[in-house]
């Protein structure tokens, strides 16, 4: 019998590519192989008859895979790879390591074989995430604090900061703004007209973060009154209110704040 | 005209009054246009739009969607600001607008403006207003957000065209889909007076598309890449022939374009008698003619009490869903009118999606082979959209596909089934047979948008019946006859 390889890494995009760069060199046959990532408290399921090798993430090691996607398969096979590594399935690493296994074989037409059950479950966590992006693009709500820095909290399924950043930093170039995602401890920083920077947010003051700027109440009364004029009662209908806007994403909007019209 | 101003309103009283007066203004997309930042303004445009909430009918908010002011002296007999009504009325200033913008902009509310007013004087006095309004915001204010904003019909070409130098998109409101409904709801406006601006505004874009100078491009040039000879005429008769198509007015220092995000329209379905084939036909011809974005359709809700309209207890939701996804078919899957409607079977059917609809008709065009029909074959199959349509053909360029592929790329098998053949098969042996398969697919219970069942709509729709929906219809409908 043989015994499995499980290589287990960090959660991030050069963990990842590390336990591929040393998965692929154990030689040890890809069906042998198993990638798995850390879990937040490093706690591991042990299962029988494997061989448990915990990856240091290398950012050498990564970026050799990093361009070997970029040159022997392609750049759009890279931005797939890349957003999946963002996804919240836990069993990205192993689905990533599938997918490049089949993209070095068959070079850019992996892209296009989605009748493949990797292939397929790798554009379903694309999917997935590039929905969440689109909604945190209209749902992030930003608080004026003072100097008239902008502060938005949110709470994404994905790890989609870095996705938001560039529509962010392009629409608001004249501001100074942070958007923190609050369950991964992580944040965007931008400065007005610099370009944007992710970061662990462990050192953010957020109590200061929290304090409005003085015409901050105002605009916050302002948008709330127009958010209740605007509908119309004739047409009331929650369900679709809940369909299109749901309940997870509105605990940051100021809007739904003291909403009891949840259904 | 009863007119009770009041001084000294706050804005937050200004934009209750005048953001429930907008409400019923459709159009809120803020698609059309991508546009990337520029250093030193504040924002964007996003070709597919993005929605910033939703309200409590469901509806999508992008755009600060408000009245200029809810005074008029038109008469509009379905409209709340009507001159007649006796209503607390409220005027914005400029500067109110361009900081309500800016500020629900930063804290990303919302995707822009979307301004729209009633005729306080007369219309150019209103034009003017809303394009004071939005050269404040674009010059003083530094706004690159996107901005709809209407032509109000009867005012002069050369305000409605430096409004259209700001604007992204703009919309002349059809209102009512033919002549004698307008005459009779709302007397003060023509469908002349309406179509005008529409022409000018589809006539400037072509300009500053084809050319960075002013002055009219020959006739020749327009009527080669997308007039036919029989517009041409009409624009002749709409704008006069020696002036430029356009007002001839400088435009401003930072080009945007002409109207970049095309324009819009709406009109009010359920105040008067039109059918659904009459509604599409406009809209066709609307597209068509006028080359507008979108048309979009108002379920009538009644607001006044007016013996000229009908009494309607909830507005005609599901025959309005009807209508888009019909519109839909005309945008974007290659169909036509007559092909969903005729004069004999004028209206859509309650219970089946028109294309559904459309397909249970031309049984002879099926099934059709997932491995070899090209992009538009694919479009007519019920249960493939855009999107999957758009897989298949990615896809069977790697490999022959078979159904437990088509259910991975997203097609609705259960819909599908009855039409489409993998490599030769049917997925099941199923009669070919128009009865059968109706049957079966009013079966597939189809996902509405929430809250449009067919309880409340179907009284609704029976209100002009002249066909179709009532239940003996429903009968002949299965029995293959309807």
């Amino acid at each position: 019998m043989t015994v499995k390889k499980i290589f287990v890494c960090e959660d991030s995009i050069d963990g990842i590519f590390t336990a591929i760069y040393d998965a692929w060199n154990s030689r040890h046959g890809h069906t042998n192989i198993r990638i798995e990532l850390q879990s937040e408290d490093g706690s591991v399921n042990y299962e029988l008859f494997s061989e448990y090798i915990a990856v240091k993430t290398d950012s050498e090691k990564a970026s050799k895979v990093d361009r070997s996607i970029k040159s022997k398969i392609s750049q759009e096979a890279y931005e797939y790879v890349f957003t999946a590594s963002c996804s919240d399935e836990k069993e990205k690493g192993d689905l990533i390591y599938r997918f490049l296994i089949l993209g070095f074989s068959m070079g850019s037409s992996v892209v296009n074989y989605l009748g493949n059950d990797i292939v397929s479950k790798i554009f379903d966590m694309n999917r997935n995430l590039n929905n969440e992006v689109h909604h945190y693009l209209g749902f992030v709500r930003f608080h004026e604090i003072e100097n008239g820095i902008l502060y938005s909290k949110i709470c994404p399924k994905n790890d989609v900061l870095r996705h938001l950043a560039p529509h962010f930093s392009d629409r608001m170039n004249t501001e100074n703004f942070i958007i923190y995602d609050e369950k991964r401890k992580t944040a965007i920083l931008h400065r007005t007209g610099l370009s944007w920077v992710y970061t662990y947010a462990d050192n953010l003051n957020l109590n200061r973060l929290e304090q409005f700027s003085v015409q901050e109440d105002e605009f916050q009364e302002l948008w709330k009154v127009f958010f209740e004029s605007i509908a119309i009662k004739e047409r009331q209908n929650y369900k679709l209110q809940r369909n299109n806007l749901p309940i997870r994403f509105r605990n940051n909007m100021l809007e739904f704040n003291n909403d009891k019209k949840f259904r | 005209m009863s007119v009770i101003i009041q001084e000294n309103m706050s804005v937050q009283k200004k934009l209750e009054i005048l953001s429930d007066a907008a409400k019923y203004d459709v159009a809120c997309t803020s698609s059309g246009v991508d546009r990337k930042g520029i250093a030193g303004s504040l924002g964007t445009s996003v070709a597919s739009g993005i929605c910033h909430t939703f309200s409590a009918d469901g509806r999508c908010i992008s755009l600060l969607k408000i009245l200029f002011t809810n005074e008029c002296i038109f008469d509009c007999k379905y409209c709340f600001n009507r001159a007649s009504n006796d209503i607390v009325r409220a005027s914005f200033t400029p500067e109110e607008v361009c900081d309500l913008t800016i500020e629900f902009y930063r804290r990303n509310y919302i995707e822009g403006l979307f301004l729209s007013s009633g005729v306080l004087i007369n219309p150019n006095h209103t034009m003017e207003l809303i394009c004071k309004t939005l050269k404040m915001l674009r010059e003083d204010y530094h706004f690159n957000g996107y901005i709809h904003c209407k032509a109000v019909p009867g005012a002069d070409s050369s305000i409605i065209e430096m409004a259209g130098w700001y604007a992204d998109r703009m919309s002349v409101n059809l209102e009512l889909p033919t002549t004698e409904s307008l005459k009779q709801l709302a007397p003060h406006k023509s469908r002349k007076n309406i179509l005008k601006p529409m022409k000018q505004i589809q006539l400037g874009r072509i300009e500053s598309m084809e050319s960075p100078i002013f002055g009219r491009i020959s006739d020749k040039k327009l009527k080669s890449k997308y007039l036919m000879q029989d517009e041409l005429e009409d624009n002749k008769a709409m704008v006069p022939e020696k002036s430029s198509v356009l007002g001839l007015v400088k435009r401003p220092a930072i080009n945007r374009g002409f109207v970049p995000a095309g324009q819009s329209t709406q009109m009010i379905i359920g105040a008067t008698p039109e059918n659904d084939y009459q509604i599409m036909s406009v809209a066709e011809a609307l597209y068509q003619k006028f080359d507008l974005k979108r048309v979009f359709y108002s379920a009538y809700i009644s607001v006044n009490q007016d013996s000229n309209l009908p009494s309607l207890t909830s507005p005609p939701l599901l025959r309005e869903h009807r209508l888009y996804q019909a519109d839909w078919l005309l945008r974007f899957y290659g169909f036509e009118a007559s092909e969903l409607l005729s004069e004999q079977r004028p209206n859509f059917n309650v219970l089946i999606d028109p294309k559904c609809n459309w397909a249970i008709g031309h049984l002879e065009q099926f099934p059709i082979e997932i491995n070899k029909a090209d992009y538009y074959t694919l479009l007519r199959i019920p249960g493939v959209g855009v999107k999957s349509a758009q897989r298949i053909v990615k896809a069977r360029r790697v490999s022959a596909l078979n159904f437990e592929d088509l259910k991975k790329i997203g097609v609705v098998l259960k819909r599908a089934l009855y039409f489409i053949t993998c490599n030769g098969k049917m997925m099941y042996q199923t009669k070919i047979d128009e009865n059968y398969i109706t049957n079966q697919l009013i079966s597939v219970k189809e996902r509405l948008p929430y809250g449009i069942d067919g309880g409340i709509s179907f009284q609704q729709l029976s209100l002009f019946d002249d066909v179709n929906f009532s239940a003996p219809n429903l009968q002949e409908f299965k029995s293959g006859i309807g």
